[in-house]
This record gives structure tokens, sequence and C-alpha cells, in this order.
């Protein structure tokens, strides 16, 4: 059986991860749920503090021809990263998590990966929704809004391959956890997120910028998110491919080292 | 024959130093450090077949692979060298609870646990009640998990991972933690299990499991096959290496039954007539500390007179470690008249054909009256140890075996 068909047959188990993870996650706290929108309205909130009125941040004017919201437009950026980052550390959470099933009973050891990307896409579901109810409230909405969903899936199968190659790394060599981490802070800052690539300077030291940028995919996702959510336009052609390819290129590494790699690297975890 | 599993020339080997941080500048550095020194091989070359249907044992001592070996045929593990072919839907019961979520009640973990073994959604709503009855935990389905005592843990692992329907069940020795009656429920389960065609394979250190409830047995050592065929004949040959390995081991450490050598000067010494020491021997007349069921023995008696006496008459006493008389006689019971002993040192001893008690802990008592049985000159009260051991051929249970026959009517 191939590696897809086995997962297939059990899904009823991936299901129950994802029922597991989300009961289990804030059992016992007060806030319960709460918390899962506390901590991205804090991080919002300093973001829009710091860059927005400390820095002097701007945000372009909205879709809508009226408004002009730079805690929005950082939150649509914010909802397409948080999909990326907490991607990338569910699923590599999700399968050390595993590790104590994973030496007692056989599953496929896709499962606790899917599982954790699932359970990382619910989130962003919910976080999506948000942005979504708070751009009706200002009255900025149009068609692109739907497109929220495609460029959300892609992103999440973006992330859900870079998951699965470094959750597997992670178990033999823990240095991955640590550089998975400065790698996302890097990258954090590698995408315009609390800034607008279309204010950048022209040239740093002889470099364009803007350009380099541009050859880093989460660049395009963070970038369409504004465009369907903020400005109400689609996303541009080249990022729409740029997307599509980098999705499409993950998922198939990720989940082809992963079926080949997994088996032996169990007993390690 | 159908075989369910085949397990073909599987060799597995660990890494000893995974505890160690493992890093990627490890990687670099330490490239060619010697691979065979850090290495260790669980599993050499181990062939064996399994029949649909039937109850499979792997014995052997601790570390000797049989865990890596179920893991390997339930597919957790990959062997190094080999194959496993397996026929049939998997259920594995490894470890205690093993998929239990601590902080899950009892009823989402059924659904979580069954699920991991492979069961859909719709057969565990069907099956819940019976799963949950069969643990007895009822009252607690709704609690977490992690206030369940070790038994309730045991019972409801134990359930989810009967109760899936399995082709084939993979068990380790998880059952053992389990009070005796759940014991007996568990492997009433396993027979009707067993009766309808469910292949089932253990690992055990009962070998009253293995002879009577399984059908073929293998036999590990240090990760080497060292036989594999019917399962009372496995345990025999497994029992009888024990057994010899235990001897040599006691021999090396000098035991003795009574620590009342001749070396050692006798407290008790300025008795006219005085046990010296007790002694338990083999039908070679080798002093033993252990002996086999169904084994020719002697206990005997060895004494010192300061005198001459006439008429002693020579005891010995059996209970069971709980203090349950065993059994009891003299020289005057069965007959055997001392006569007239010079002064020094002598002995009796009570030889036993075939020694039909069953495995256990014995105590011996000894004692020397005079020829009424009415004055004792000496005794050793329950100070002699007796180790009763399974032996070759099988034993009914409690404490002796009634030598008998059977004759069976067929119904008319």
């Amino acid at each position: 059986m191939t590696s897809p068909a086995k997962v297939w047959v059990y899904r009823d188990l991936i299901k129950n991860f994802v029922i597991r993870d989300l009961r289990s996650r804030y059992k016992r706290s007060f806030l319960g749920w709460g918390w899962s929108l506390i901590n991205p309205a804090v991080t919002l909130g300093i973001y829009t503090l710091v860059f927005g009125f400390f820095l002097n941040g701007t945000a372009p004017l909205a879709g809508n021809g009226e408004s002009t919201s730079f805690a929005l437009w950082l939150f649509s950026a914010l909802v397409a990263w948080n999909a990326f980052s907490s991607g990338i550390t569910g699923a590599m959470q999700s399968f050390l998590g595993s590790g104590h099933l994973l030496t007692r009973t056989y599953f496929p050891p896709e499962c606790p990966v899917i599982a954790g990307s699932l359970t990382v896409a619910l989130q962003s579901f919910i976080e999506s929704s948000i942005l979504v109810a708070l751009m009706v409230v200002i009255g900025n909405l149009a068609w692109t809004t739907l497109l929220i969903v495609p460029v959300m899936v892609l992103l999440t199968f973006f992330a859900f391959g870079i998951g699965m190659m470094v959750s597997l790394m992670n178990v033999r060599f823990r240095d991955i956890n640590y550089l998975v981490g400065i790698f996302l802070q890097i990258g954090f800052y590698a995408t315009p997120i609390v800034y607008r690539i279309d204010q950048l300077p022209q040239s740093v030291g002889g470099v364009n910028v803007a350009a380099v940028l541009k050859l880093n995919p989460m660049t395009h996702f963070v970038t369409s998110m504004r465009r369907v959510t903020y400005l109400l336009v689609p996303p541009t052609g080249v990022a729409w491919l740029v997307m599509v390819l980098s999705a499409v290129f993950s998922v198939l590494v990720g989940w082809t080292f992963f079926a080949r790699r997994a088996p032996m690297y169990i007993e390690e975890i | 024959m159908s075989h369910t599993i085949r397990v073909e020339g599987v060799s597995k080997k660990f890494d000893l130093q995974l505890d160690r941080a493992r890093s990627i500048k490890e990687l670099i550095t330490r490239r060619n450090r010697d691979a065979s020194r850090n290495t260790f091989w669980a599993l050499k070359d181990v062939s064996l077949e399994i029949e649909e249907g039937s109850m499979f044992a792997l014995i052997g001592h601790n570390g000797s692979g049989k865990s890596t070996l179920l893991r390997c045929i339930a597919g957790i593990y990959q062997p190094n060298a080999g194959s496993v072919t397996v026929d049939g839907r998997i259920s594995t019961l490894l470890e205690l609870g093993a998929g239990f979520h601590p902080d899950l009640s009892g009823r989402e973990n059924i659904y979580l646990n069954a699920t991991i073994l492979g069961m859909p959604r719709k057969e565990i709503d069907r099956r819940f009640d019976e799963i949950v009855a069969f643990a007895g935990v009822e009252q607690f389905i709704d609690s977490p998990v992690k206030v369940y005592s070790t038994g309730m843990y045991v019972r409801l692992g134990f359930s989810v991972a009967v109760h899936v329907d399995p082709e084939i069940l993979i068990i380790d020795e998880v059952i053992a933690v389990g009070d005796e009656q759940f014991q007996r429920r568990c492997f009433d389960h396993l027979y009707g299990l067993r009766k309808q065609g469910v292949t089932i394979v253990v690992v055990t250190h009962g070998m009253g499991t293995v002879e009577t409830m399984c059908d073929a047995a293998a036999w590990l050592d240090h990760g080497e096959l060292q036989m594999v065929g019917p399962a009372p004949e496995v345990a025999a040959a497994y029992l009888e290496r024990v057994n010899a390995a235990e001897a040599v081991r006691r021999f090396d450490d000098g035991a003795h039954l009574v620590d009342q050598g001749e070396s050692v000067v006798s407290p008790r010494s300025g008795k006219a007539v005085e046990i010296v020491s007790m002694e338990l021997r083999d039908r070679h007349g080798q002093v033993v500390e252990a002996v086999e069921h169904g084994a020719d023995m002697e206990i005997a008696i060895r004494y010192r007179l300061q005198e001459p006496m006439s008429n002693l008459v020579f005891g010995i006493g059996l209970h069971t470690d709980g203090g349950v008389a065993v059994s009891g006689t003299n020289t005057q019971i069965s007959g055997v008249a001392s006569g007239r002993l010079p002064a020094g040192d002598g002995e009796a001893a009570f030889l036993i054909d075939a020694l039909p008690l069953i495995a256990g802990n014995y105590e011996i008592s000894s004692a020397i009256t005079d020829q009424h049985v009415q004055h004792e000159f000496d005794r050793l009260d329950r100070t002699g140890r007796l180790l009763v051991r399974r032996g070759s051929h099988r034993a009914g249970v409690g404490i002796v075996e009634i030598p008998g026959r059977w004759r069976l009517s067929r119904p008319t």
C-alpha cells in the first residue's frame, strides 16, 4: 500500500488526534479556548503599537476607498504568517509528541503530522474568520475576500510539506528545532509583514532588496492575503504561480522524504 | 497450513548512543567513528512462521529480543535485514495504556485508542458498551484516565485491544499486571478469540500459560532463535536451561541449606543428641537447594551423638512457606528401626521418588525423639528451605500432585 493510501485508511485516527489536541490543549485552564484568540490579539496589539505608532508605519488606503487601518493591514499579513510558522512548529510538536505512541502501536507516522497541521489550519480558519468579521465592520468587503480560501489552503500545504521534512529531521538532529526557530525569526522580517515592500529604498548597498524579498515565497502569500482582504484586488499571476508551485513542491518533497525515511527514524523518537 | 506471519532472516540493530546528543556537528566531526562499538544487535537472523489461528508464545529472559521481535511483526520497527510478512489486521497491546492521553476521559481515550488500532468510528460506537463492561470501569468512564488505578489502566487497554476485531493480536507482558481474576478473564477471552480464528502472539514469562494455552513457541536468547516448535517442548527446553544456569550460580555462591556446616562450631553442642544440619540432595547425591517437581531427591538429617543411643526415631516435616502442613513422617511410622547407634556423627536420609510437590517454596523441619515419640532430643523447626521448580512434565495446581489416572466414558 502506498503511503497516502495507508493514511486514508487511518483517517479516523487523524480526526481523533485533532480532537485530542484540541481538547487537551486548554483543559483545566480558566479561559479555555479564549487563549487561542488572546495570543494573536496581543501580538497584533504590540505590533500595531510599536510599528504603527512608535515607528510611524502607515497602511495604504483600503479597497473600499475610504478607510485606512494599520492594525487590519497588519492583521491580514499576520494571519498568513501565523499559519505558516505555527504550521511548521505544530507539525513538529505533534510528531514528537506522538513518539511514545509510534513506538508502541503501529499506525502511519504521517498521521500525527497531518493532525498537527489540521489543528493549526483550524486555528487559521478562526483567525481568518475574525479578520473577515472585522472587514465587515469597517465595510471593506468584495468578491476577492473569498480568495482567502485558496490562498490559505495553498499556504497550509506549503507549511505542511516543510513541517513533514523538519519534523522527521528533528528526530535525528535535535538542532533542527533551534534552527527552525531562528529561521522563522529571520523569515518574519524577510517577509513584508510589519513594513511595506513598496516603501523600501531602491537599493541597499547596491542590492535591490525588494527583488530579493520576492524570492521568498512567503512574500507572495502575505502580499496575496493583503490584496484579497485589504486592498480587495486578486493576487497577481506571478503570485498565483509561486503559491501553487511552492505548495505542490513542498508537499511532494516533504511527503516523499517522510514516507521513505520515517520507518527507520521512529525508534529514535 | 497457511502462515499468517512469516519472519525471514530478521535482524535488528540499535544504536547504543541514542540518548547522547545527536547533532549535525557530531555527524560532521565523528563521521568515521567505530560503528560496531556503538551498535547492538537485538535480533540476529531470526526466522519463524506463525500459523493462522494459532496462539504463539515468545519466551526468553529479559533483553533477549522478544519485544523487539513483536515490534518488528507489528510493523513498528523496520528490520535492518530480512523481512516480515503479515497477512491480516493487527491489533497490538505492547505497553500498559499506550495510546492513552492522561488528561482525556476514559470515553475519549477509548475512541482514540481504538482508532489507533484501526477501528472505524461506527464500529467503536457499536462496541463501546462492551469495551467498558469488560474493563469494568463504567463508574469512571468520564473521568480523566490519570486518576485510574494501574489495574483499571491495564483492563481498559486490554479491553480496547481485544475488541477491535483483530485478525492478529500481539500482546506483550502487560496482562501480568492485572489481578488474578482479570487475568483469568483475559485468558478466557483470548481463548474465545482463538476459537474464532484470531492469531495471537504473546510474550510471556509464565510457563504455565505457554504450556496450557499456546500451540507453538519460540525461544530467544540474546537475539538469537534457540528453538521453535510445539509449546510444551520449547517451554521444557527453556526451563531446563534456566534451572541449569541457576544451579551453577547457586553452586558458585556456595549456598547451603542450613548454615550449620561442620566447620562451624555449633552453638547447640553439648546435647546428648543433636541435629547438626539438614541437607537436600538430588538423585546423584549432590547437595542442592532447589529440586524439580517429579525428580528423585533425599532429605538428610545429619546428627551427632555424644554417647551411644538406642531406638531413636528420626522425623521430618514439610510446610508450605505459607505455613500449611503438607506432610510429616518418621522412622517409626515407616516401620524402620534404628537399633543401637554408637557415639559419633551419623545421618538419616528420607528418600523421595518423584517428588509430588507442585512448584513453590517449602519449609523443612526435622526432629529426633525417643522410641515413643514422647521425648524430643532435638528439633529444627521449619528452618530448612526447599524450593521446588516446575519440572519437565506438566503438573496440576495446588500443593501436591496426587498420583492417579483418568478414565473417560463417552456419552452413550
